[in-house]
């Protein structure tokens, strides 16, 4: 954050050249004063700003580190998705019965105030292109899709009450909940989800996820390149039916569907023009009452929502800065706070924790160290698990983040499905790293490395903890390039297209889009896979995610885990990442709340009928 | 004057070509990409290309600049990338009044309080009454307001948890909640004007004028306030105003942590997105409000100084 800066320095140079030059001959003198006074008196004004920023940036970084680099450095994430469950299952929101009128008829309408950190204004709540995990948190309130997944992070039925999938795992028949409605009363068909697939996947959407996420439903890569209307997978039985081929079966799929590039929205709203998100709805809980840009959005419930009648109104200030949030909760005027990419400012963790408003849990994020296997010292695989052997990660989660995260020596964090099964990590060990080094034949005093990282959140200080730790436990010299995020985005493309110039290793996260293996393992470690930035290759590893991608029946669920914990294990061995810590998502919630649970995909409703804020 | 005035707003044209091409061009040269942001890790080479294209960022810089350009003139500044389908303007248009609203209000009052003050401190050079001036200004002076801002909240949180009356810890809407944002941009330009007040004051003092003056027998209210404060006024114009200029693009520790809906974070925020449109916007909007304001503060001069003529 050091942009402000330059950036005031760069304007306020090129001013004093132009209006310098410009000036009346008389005033020379005066004139150029003028144009010095410009830049003291940006310093009165906006220059505090470039200096205060940093430490700001300090203080917001503390809040929740980690998952705020999330956002940045992984772009999508579907965190903070508040989710609804199905009605066919059982879930019971704790708590929620005992305030719940038992009459059936409509509870008052209550005021949730629920603040949405980390920006000034949502980019857009067009589920097609969600933007950012802020962003996500709306579209989740507002609109539904097939299917969601619930506070236990297991897909559930949302708009289909149901499905089957053809023995060969490559045709998905969803049946369309007969009493679906948008939140305006019509009546939504297949026809819908159908039109919705396809606006997600034509350019003109300009969608950034929906055309890869997508790309394995038989036409969709025609319709993404402008080559047809509409895909040939995407087939309309009858309008409760909606089928869908795939060329590869997927075992994923349905997971793929929980985010929002395919919730449905509706074409009539959509048709109006460029500004229909300001009175968005479609199936759920919630609809869009009133977006004041740049200041906050107020949701009110969904008359026509499948699941009954919702008992709150959801009024969601933006809030650029978490002590900000903090502040007003503590003065209640919120009473949600963090829980979501923010979370509660590290520096006040330690007067809340303990209290009943305080809630934490792991983020279904790692943060890790990747290498470029293309390119010496660590095309040896010797040399990544002497490094991974001599990271001690316990001082890193406990001193250097002050406990706000949790080692881990696995790749899949914690609620990941798979991550239930063991996996033996490489541990902290300095002897057996030394001796891997030894074995790898390169001199420790003559190793020179470097490390490169985005500057966001705690990462400055995690890097240079990491250079003190290898420094001390294998003798190496570890130079930090820390860079500013967007231009270590561009470098990490780099490395991905030309890994010759590209990085040698660098310290990045990775957070789930939706919770499943698939998303962790095959994405970022499988050879081909165009998200394998450092070129990871094990054939074994390969095959092993190939075939559990695949493995879609109900009944396979049991060994496609074994075979990803399998593949988990070979990457963990030969390094394909080493991972350092899944950070906590925290947050600040009323107890007069009932019916919100925090996990690691941020906080879910189980039944948004059944959320109740007592007074 | 006139052919001053017409010279002046034809140079303006320069100016903007200048600071719109500078900017463009190292906008662009910098590392980073606005849809490598947008997509995150997420590396689809089709979904990229087709979204470079979307956005005309694969054309030739040049060509993508006279385009911009050609926008400019007909008065539209572009479509953000961030905020995907809105244009720049809409979201500008709604934070430059908060931002002007705001820090002018501060502005003003920091003048009423700061210069009398400075003047004060001057006149009673070297006195208890000038120290405890100077120091207490030093002091709003040099404390940042991202320091000052969680001093006012202690206030506040104290305020509201001994159940009185408290303004707003942040947000907008209410005129009470212009009170914390204005008081602390008041405080510290408060603090800067009055010193400069006192130092240029306490020069023009000094000059043989003002003693002049004295000798003749005129009152010291006359000699203070008619002949040197009007001329120790010229180096405060010079520093007011084009900080006035600067108002436009808010104070961004001030409305992000108050939560005040100018335009500051959305200007520091499009240059981490790579948000260009954006970028360009403000900073256009930057430099003509610098130019206009140098123009004003030009005019000026030739009113508190009838010796200083604009040719």
């Amino acid at each position: 954050m050091y942009r402000p800066l330059l950036a005031c320095a760069l304007v306020g140079s090129l001013l004093l050249a132009a209006c310098g030059g410009n000036s009346a001959t008389t005033q020379q003198t005066t004139v150029v004063g003028t144009a010095a006074a410009t830049i003291q008196a940006a310093a009165t004004t906006n220059g505090p700003a470039a200096s205060e920023t940093i430490v700001t940036t300090g203080v917001a970084a503390t809040t929740a580190p980690q998952t705020t680099q999330a956002t940045t450095d992984t772009g999508i994430m579907t965190t903070t998705a508040p989710q609804n469950t199905a009605a066919a299952t059982s879930i019971t929101a704790s708590g929620a019965q005992t305030t719940q009128p038992a009459t059936g008829a409509a509870p008052a309408t209550n005021l949730l105030r629920w603040s949405n950190e980390g920006i000034s204004e949502l980019p857009s709540i067009d589920p097609a292109k969600p933007g950012d995990s802020q962003a996500v948190t709306v579209i989740s309130l507002v609109f539904g899709g097939l299917v969601r997944f619930d506070d236990q992070l297991k897909v559930q039925p949302d708009g289909a009450e149901s499905w089957t999938t053809s023995p060969d795992g490559k045709v998905f028949t969803f049946k369309i909940r007969p009493n679906l409605k948008f939140a305006d009363g019509t009546p939504v068909t297949a026809q819908d989800f159908a039109y919705s697939f396809n606006r997600a996947l034509t350019p003109n959407t300009q969608s950034f996820a929906a055309p890869f996420q997508l790309s394995h439903i038989v036409g969709a890569s025609d319709v993404a390149s402008g080559k047809a209307k509409t895909a040939s997978g995407i087939l309309v039985v009858d309008p409760q039916t909606l089928e869908i081929t795939l060329d590869s079966p997927l075992a994923y799929f349905l997971s793929l569907l929980t985010y929002p590039s395919t919730f449905v929205t509706p074409q009539k709203l959509v048709d109006t023009g460029t500004n229909w998100t300001d009175h968005a709805y479609g199936t759920g809980p919630f609809r869009v009452k009133e977006w004041k840009h740049n200041q906050e959005i107020t949701l009110e419930p969904n008359p026509s929502y499948w699941r009954g009648t919702v008992g709150i109104t959801i009024n969601m200030p933006f809030i650029q800065d978490s002590q900000t949030a903090y502040q007003l909760y503590q003065t209640n005027k919120l009473d949600i706070m963090g829980a979501g990419q923010n979370g509660v400012p590290s520096a006040n963790i330690p007067d809340v924790k303990g209290k009943p408003d305080y809630q934490q849990t792991a983020a279904l994020a790692t943060r890790f160290i990747g290498f470029n296997n293309k390119k010496a010292p660590f095309d040896k695989e010797q040399v990544r698990r002497a490094f991974a052997l001599a990271t001690d990660r316990k001082t890193i989660a406990e001193q250097v983040l002050g406990g706000n995260a949790e080692a881990s020596s696995r790749i899949l964090p914690k609620g990941m499905p798979a991550a239930d099964l063991p996996i033996q990590g490489l541990d902290f060990d300095p002897t057996k790293a030394k001796s891997e080094l030894q074995a790898a034949g390169v001199d420790p005093a003559s190793l020179q490395v470097t490390l490169t990282y985005g500057q966001e959140g705690e990462n400055d200080r995690v890097a240079q903890a990491l250079q003190s730790i290898w420094g001390k436990n294998l003798g190496v010299t570890v130079n930090l390039q820390p860079l500013e995020l967007a231009t270590f985005s561009k470098n990490l493309d780099t490395t991905t297209l030309t890994p010759e110039q590209g990085l040698q290793f660098y310290l990045s996260i990775w957070g789930a889009d939706y919770p499943d293996p698939q998303n962790f393992l095959s994405q970022q470690l499988q050879t081909e896979s165009p998200n394998n930035n450092g070129h990871y290759s094990n054939t074994q590893f390969d095959q092993l995610t190939k075939q559990a991608d695949t493995l879609g029946a109900q009944n396979q669920y049991d060994q496609r885990m074994k075979l990803y914990n399998q593949a988990e294990q070979i990457a963990v061995n030969g390094v394909g990442w080493l991972p350092l810590y899944n950070p906590y998502t925290n947050g600040l919630i009323r107890p007069t709340v009932k019916g919100l649970k925090l996990t690691g995909q941020g906080l879910i409703a189980p039944d948004w009928t059944k959320v109740t804020v007592s007074p | 004057m006139t052919t001053f005035l017409v010279r002046r707003l034809i140079s303006l044209i320069f100016v903007l070509f200048s600071l719109t091409f500078v900017t463009f061009m190292v906008g662009h040269f910098a590392p980073g990409d606005p849809i490598l942001v947008m997509m995150g890790p997420h590396r689809d080479p089709d979904t990229y290309q087709r979204l470079r294209h979307a956005y005309g960022l694969d054309k030739p810089l040049l060509v993508q600049y006279a385009a911009y350009v050609g926008g400019l003139a007909q008065g539209n500044f572009g479509l953000s990338l961030r905020y995907q389908g809105r244009a720049v303007w809409d979201l500008i248009k709604g934070g430059v009044p908060v931002s002007m609203g705001v820090g002018g209000l501060a502005l003003i009052i920091s003048l009423l309080i700061g210069i009398p003050l400075g003047v004060v401190a001057a006149v009673k050079h070297n006195s208890a009454a000038d120290r405890t001036i100077i120091g207490l200004t030093l002091l709003l002076y040099s404390i940042p307001s991202f320091v000052l801002i969680p001093i006012a909240w202690l206030v506040v949180r104290a305020l509201y948890d001994a159940k009185l009356p408290a303004p707003p810890i942040a947000g907008w809407g209410t005129w009470q909640n212009w009170i914390l944002p204005v008081t602390i941009l008041a405080a510290g330009s408060t603090g800067y004007l009055t010193r400069l007040t006192r130092s240029t004051m306490i020069e023009t003092l000094r000059q043989e004028y003002v003693r002049t003056a004295r000798a003749k027998g005129l009152r010291n209210g006359m000699v203070t306030w008619k002949h040197a404060f009007r001329n120790a006024l010229l180096p405060v114009i010079t520093v007011v105003g084009p900080s006035v200029a600067f108002l436009i693009t808010g104070a961004f520790v001030v409305e992000n942590l108050l939560k005040v809906p100018g335009i500051g974070f959305l200007t520091v925020q499009a240059i981490g997105q790579r948000d260009y449109p954006v970028i360009q916007g403000t900073t256009v909007l930057l430099g003509v409000a610098v130019v206009l304001m140098n123009l004003v503060t030009d005019l000026a001069y030739t009113v508190l100084d009838p010796r200083i003529r604009l040719e």
